[in-house]
């Protein structure tokens, strides 16, 4: 038994602590798998489904347990694009993780739901929704009826 | 699903609508709705497998529910404004950096945001109803996973529009930092072949060829997904660690099911060095088998099983010993 670094095609320097013994016929058999397994030719035809986001989201995340899993994993042997994804969505994951949470807009207290939705449905539609002035109308009215309550107080005092 | 788990269900759903809506009053998610929404999720679940479902398990499933992402998505996806600009306040800057790290430029993240958004509130209207993008979300993980999954399928779908004659898997192999390294159809190297009789060789190369096929096939999916998150989607130890870093991930668990370290440390954090011993323990069966299938199935002696690896690792070099087998993609993902 030989003592050699494992993994070793170009791809990855493991720490010290993960240096292992390695059989050279193990060796052998990596890197024949691994030519193997990159020309595609393990691929097998796919059912012409994927996988939707929910289920994909939540197997990155490691939400789902074992009696919805089975299938999941077993299509994402068979289906390059749902398994890629799944490889996106983690180094997504782990990048982002690295980084300090998101942090909320200063003004995000001061803003105006109005404006915020305003925003989204000009976005969305190109200008702004009905139901959006509807709530600004609601908003003024709120704001009007307010002050009129106010000006009653004070005419009582 | 009987009365009485059927019971069940309500009674541990009621609870979790309960304390959604004491978190946010404001989104005028009714009972019924919320109840529909996760009914049909545990129907889903129900049909996954066979087995029959017990009141544990449905617990236990319930349990794991992002309820409270689940509750304003529901609201957003009926259009209440408060859980709008509650969703836009928490989750649009994220959304923002998520598809300023997949696209290739500043206007594209512009773009795609927008479209995500527009996919969100839902401009399709089917029998007189809105369709929102919201309703596929079931709070089986988080919502910023998810918008992360729907961004990225964004993204590819945005891709696929001006790349109509690239196929799926060329296609995702260029979007993203995991460029795949899959490029096998190289010139084959114009190496000595005198060493040995071609017709030998090519005996040998097919002989080989069908034990690392056979032997690959022998492995359980679980084993098969780890070895081609490594070789083929290039993931590094970090990145499988961080995949199976939830202690209810179905891989880990697979593994951890089949290894005596689950006893001492089962809710540890998985380290690189443990996907590598996975790793291992795979390259090892597979090894097994390969050598196995060589000798019983080819008839090839000690010495011929020998040949056969070093010619397959001197081919390595030249990246020609699989080039016959680089078959088309499949139909079904090319054409979707």
């Amino acid at each position: 038994m030989n003592h050699i670094r494992r993994l070793t095609f170009g791809r990855e320097i493991p720490n010290m602590e993960n240096e292992i013994k390695l059989d050279p016929q193990e060796l052998q058999i990596q890197g024949i798998l691994d030519r193997y397994l990159t020309s595609g030719s393990n691929r097998s035809a796919a059912d012409g489904r994927h996988i939707d986001d929910d289920s994909l989201s939540a197997f990155v995340e490691g939400t789902l347990n074992r009696r919805e899993s089975d299938s999941i994993v077993t299509h994402l042997v068979d289906c390059g694009f749902c398994r890629h994804t799944t490889s996106e969505l983690v180094r997504l994951d782990l990048a982002f993780a690295e980084e300090a949470p998101a942090q909320i807009a200063a003004n995000a207290e001061h803003s105006k739901i109005s404006d915020v939705l305003s925003g989204i449905f000009s976005k969305i539609f190109g200008t702004t929704d009905g139901a959006v002035f509807a709530h600004e109308e609601k908003e003024k009215e709120k704001e009007e009826n307010e002050r009129a309550v106010g000006d009653e107080k004070i005419e009582k005092e | 699903m009987n009365d009485a788990l059927q019971t069940h269900c309500d009674s541990v759903i009621g609870q979790m609508f309960e304390r959604c809506h004491e978190n946010a009053p404001n989104f005028g998610v009714t009972s019924d709705c919320f109840s529909r929404s996760l009914n049909g999720t545990l129907e889903r679940f129900k049909k996954s497998s066979s087995d029959d479902l017990a009141e544990k398990d449905v617990t236990d499933f319930l349990g794991q529910i992002q309820a409270d992402d689940l509750f304003m998505a529901i609201a957003c996806a009926n259009g209440n404004e408060r859980a709008w600009w509650d969703f836009d306040q928490q989750h649009r800057a994220y959304m923002e950096r998520v598809a300023r790290h997949l696209a290739r430029t500043e206007m594209d993240a512009t773009d795609i945001v927008d479209a995500v958004y527009e996919q969100l509130y839902g401009t399709r209207i089917v029998d007189g109803e809105r369709v929102s993008k919201f309703a596929t979300y079931s709070g089986r993980g988080s919502i910023r996973g998810w918008l992360r999954t729907v961004i990225w399928h964004s993204l590819v779908d945005r891709h696929r529009a001006g790349h109509d004659e690239v196929s799926l898997d060329e296609m995702t192999e260029n979007v993203g930092e995991g460029g795949a390294h899959a490029n096998f159809a190289e010139k084959p190297s114009g190496g000595d072949e005198t060493m040995v009789d071609q017709i030998a060789r090519d005996r040998y190369r097919k002989a080989t060829v069908t034990a690392i096929q056979n032997a690959f096939n022998t492995l359980e999916d679980h084993e098969k997904l780890i070895l081609l998150y490594y070789h083929v989607e290039n993931l590094k130890l970090r990145e499988i660690s961080r995949l199976v870093e939830s202690e209810d991930s179905p891989l880990r668990a697979w593994f951890q099911r089949r290894s005596a370290t689950r006893e001492n440390n089962p809710a540890g954090r998985i380290h690189e060095s443990t996907v590598m011993r996975w790793l291992e323990k795979c390259y090892a069966k597979v090894l097994q088998s390969f050598r196995s299938q060589l000798i019983s199935e080819s008839g090839l002696s000690e010495a011929e099983i020998a040949i056969c690896t070093q010619l397959a690792t001197q081919d390595l070099a030249g990246n020609s010993f699989f080039n016959n087998l680089n078959v088309s993609r499949s139909a079904a993902e090319v054409s979707n």
